[in-house]
């Protein structure tokens, strides 16, 4: 049983918060109720109500006077309403703000337009000096927050609704800029990246299916880390098909593909239709076409979907 | 406190507007002679290159000067010029204040320099970047918020201009302001009734500034923003046991002390030649 994205957040900074006294948690009214960090802390808990600018203002005010501020809002209201306040206060000033953004994507599901958000990677990456994280599952949320608590650096947080993956393994404290899970893969194959919650979920069902792909999962997707990243993907492989639940435009796929000159990147993302009808995350996200068929289909020039009979002599795969 | 020429009025009435006159026997005050340095230097920075934001430097000059005195010698208080188009202004009352110790003149807005039209923070002394206007009211809370969870009696002052007072994020920040008691922020609003397009009576008008302030669940006062003095006495109180914040309503002349431009709506940006700035030097008080 692992806990959602959001869940972990909260609990995570509860527990820094024992032991560090100048982190401060801030919600837009939408942090719910029964919040742990207002029962453990209630004078370091400020629900600013629906002010999301300000609190992101604010919290760089909070930041320059010697605290830590988690801010937390939804992701939409957080890169897209507040978007001057995050290229302002975490980008040019570099305040020391982290903003964790849940509803992410179209994991609003039947709340509609308003509340989905696949355009937050594009906002953020261009901002420098930001680090933009997309934690698959529990334990990298709390790595990142701790990450983003011990550095002080500005951070923001992408998380989806109720979703609860499992983490992936890794070694050391912080998760790492690519984390490999690639036992079994063959050398040659084509290689999944994957980005977030939905991407990463996959991607890693494409590979129970064909464990001989292997595959790249990020957590940072801010320029810095993508940087790297596709220093390190390059080292190993020359196709990659990148998994992501954003718009092309100014997503991880775009950026590697910038970044891997003379390489393949394909992107399977959420492409460029607007969410328009009710449903579960699952069902606007089969609407937009982010799904396994979508990903399969993007493999197809390398890789046959399962149970596919092998092509007759000349036809094709 | 002191009462504006223009207080009560109903939005703001101002082409023409009168040339103010300095008291016959004025008492020496080391604020209004900083101020009028200051002033020089704007005059200074219009006649660069690129020329400034005239008007909004000289009418805010003031309450920068007395704001900035505060700060200069507490650590634990800060100011931000939410209307940072009045980057001359700030760099000039900084500089006389002894804030920053590069003379701005000589750089503003060349190349390779950081003495840009609006600020930002990589100018000592420049505590957030502003310019995009309504976010210095917010930031300018969240300092006084961490001087309050410390302990300590700082304030957060914000000087925002009338017109910016149209930005939607500044009654967002009212709201938050009033909703968590932070008694030790400061908003003054250098009311000097123009904007980049003209009067803010004829754009979009702000009736009853103060009852709306008063609503916000703010202390009011609205004060000559050019008596330098009392604006400093303003400032002067430890605000750490109240809970309300305090909005001033400083009333000013865009283009204070420089009778060719003020209460002129096109002295919001101006370009001049060096001899003009050498005659405006003269003239200026």
């Amino acid at each position: 049983m692992t806990l959602p994205g959001r869940t972990a957040y909260r609990d995570e900074l509860t527990r820094i918060a024992a032991d560090n006294p100048r982190i401060l948690c801030l919600e837009a009214d939408l942090g719910g109720r029964g919040h742990p960090f207002a029962t453990a802390y209630p004078d370091r808990f400020f629900n600013v109500g629906i002010a999301e600018g300000t609190m992101i203002d604010m919290a760089a005010g909070l930041a320059e006077g010697g605290y830590q501020p988690f801010v937390s809002t939804f992701a939409p209201f957080a890169a897209l309403r507040a978007a001057e306040s995050l290229k302002l206060a975490l980008g040019y000033l570099g305040a020391g703000v982290t903003v964790v953004a849940p509803y992410a994507g179209v994991s609003g599901g039947w709340f509609g337009t308003t509340h989905h958000c696949l355009e937050d990677f594009a906002v953020l990456r261009a901002i420098p000096g930001v680090t933009v994280a997309a934690p698959y599952g529990e334990e990298e949320m709390r790595a990142v927050i701790r990450r983003a608590a011990r550095t002080g650096e500005p951070h923001y947080i992408r998380t989806g609704r109720n979703a609860a993956p499992v983490s992936l393994p890794w070694e050391g404290t912080d998760p790492p800029v690519v984390n490999w899970d690639d036992a079994g893969a063959e050398a040659g194959r084509t290689c999944l990246v994957s980005v977030g919650e939905v991407g990463t979920d996959l991607c890693l069902a494409v590979r129970r299916a064909r464990p001989a792909l292997p595959h790249a999962h990020l957590c940072f997707v801010d320029q810095p880390h993508l940087e790297r990243a596709a220093a390190e993907l390059a080292e190993r492989f020359d196709r990659f098909v990148v998994v992501e639940e954003h718009r092309p435009a100014g997503g991880v796929g775009s950026a590697l593909a910038l970044l891997l000159p003379g390489r393949e990147v394909r992107s399977v993302d959420a492409g460029d239709r607007w969410p328009v009808h009710g449903g579960s995350h699952e069902q606007v996200l089969d609407e937009l076409g982010l799904n396994e068929a979508a990903l399969w289909k993007a493999l197809a020039p390398y890789e046959a979907p399962p149970g596919t009979p092998p092509a007759a002599e000349g036809g094709k795969a | 406190m002191t009462t504006s020429t223009q207080a009560g009025r109903p939005g703001l009435v101002l082409a023409p507007f009168p040339a103010t006159t300095p008291p016959a026997i004025a008492a020496f005050s080391p604020l209004r002679e900083r101020a009028l340095a200051a002033r020089r230097m704007v005059i200074d920075m219009a006649a660069t290159p690129t020329g400034c934001h005239l008007g909004g430097s000289l009418s805010a000059m003031d309450i920068l000067i007395a704001a900035l005195d505060r700060t200069a010698t507490d650590a634990d208080s800060e100011v931000v010029l939410s209307k940072g188009h009045a980057a001359a202004g700030l760099y000039a009352a900084m500089y006389v204040t002894g804030i920053l110790g590069e003379h701005p003149v000589p750089h503003y807005g060349a190349p390779t320099h950081h003495f840009t039209g609006h600020p930002g923070p990589s100018v000592e002394g420049v505590r957030f970047p502003t310019g995009s206007l309504g976010h210095g009211a917010p930031y300018a809370l969240g300092w006084a918020l961490s001087r309050r969870l410390a302990g300590t009696p700082g304030l957060g002052i914000a000087v925002l201009g009338d017109g910016e007072l149209q930005e939607g994020l500044v009654w967002e920040t009212c709201q938050v302001a009033a909703a968590q008691r932070v008694g030790n922020l400061i908003v003054v609003v250098d009311r000097n009734g123009g904007q980049n397009d003209g009067l803010v009576a004829d754009i979009s008008p702000e009736p009853r500034l103060a009852e709306r302030f008063d609503a916000f669940g703010f202390e009011v006062r609205q004060v000559d923003g050019h008596d330098v003095d009392a604006l400093r006495d303003l400032f002067e109180p430890d605000r750490s046991d109240r809970d309300r914040p305090l909005a001033i309503i400083a009333d000013t002349v865009k283009g204070k002390g420089l009778r060719p431009v003020e209460g002129k709506a096109a002295s919001h940006y101006v370009s001049i030649d060096a001899r003009r700035a050498a005659a405006w030097k003269e003239i200026v008080r």
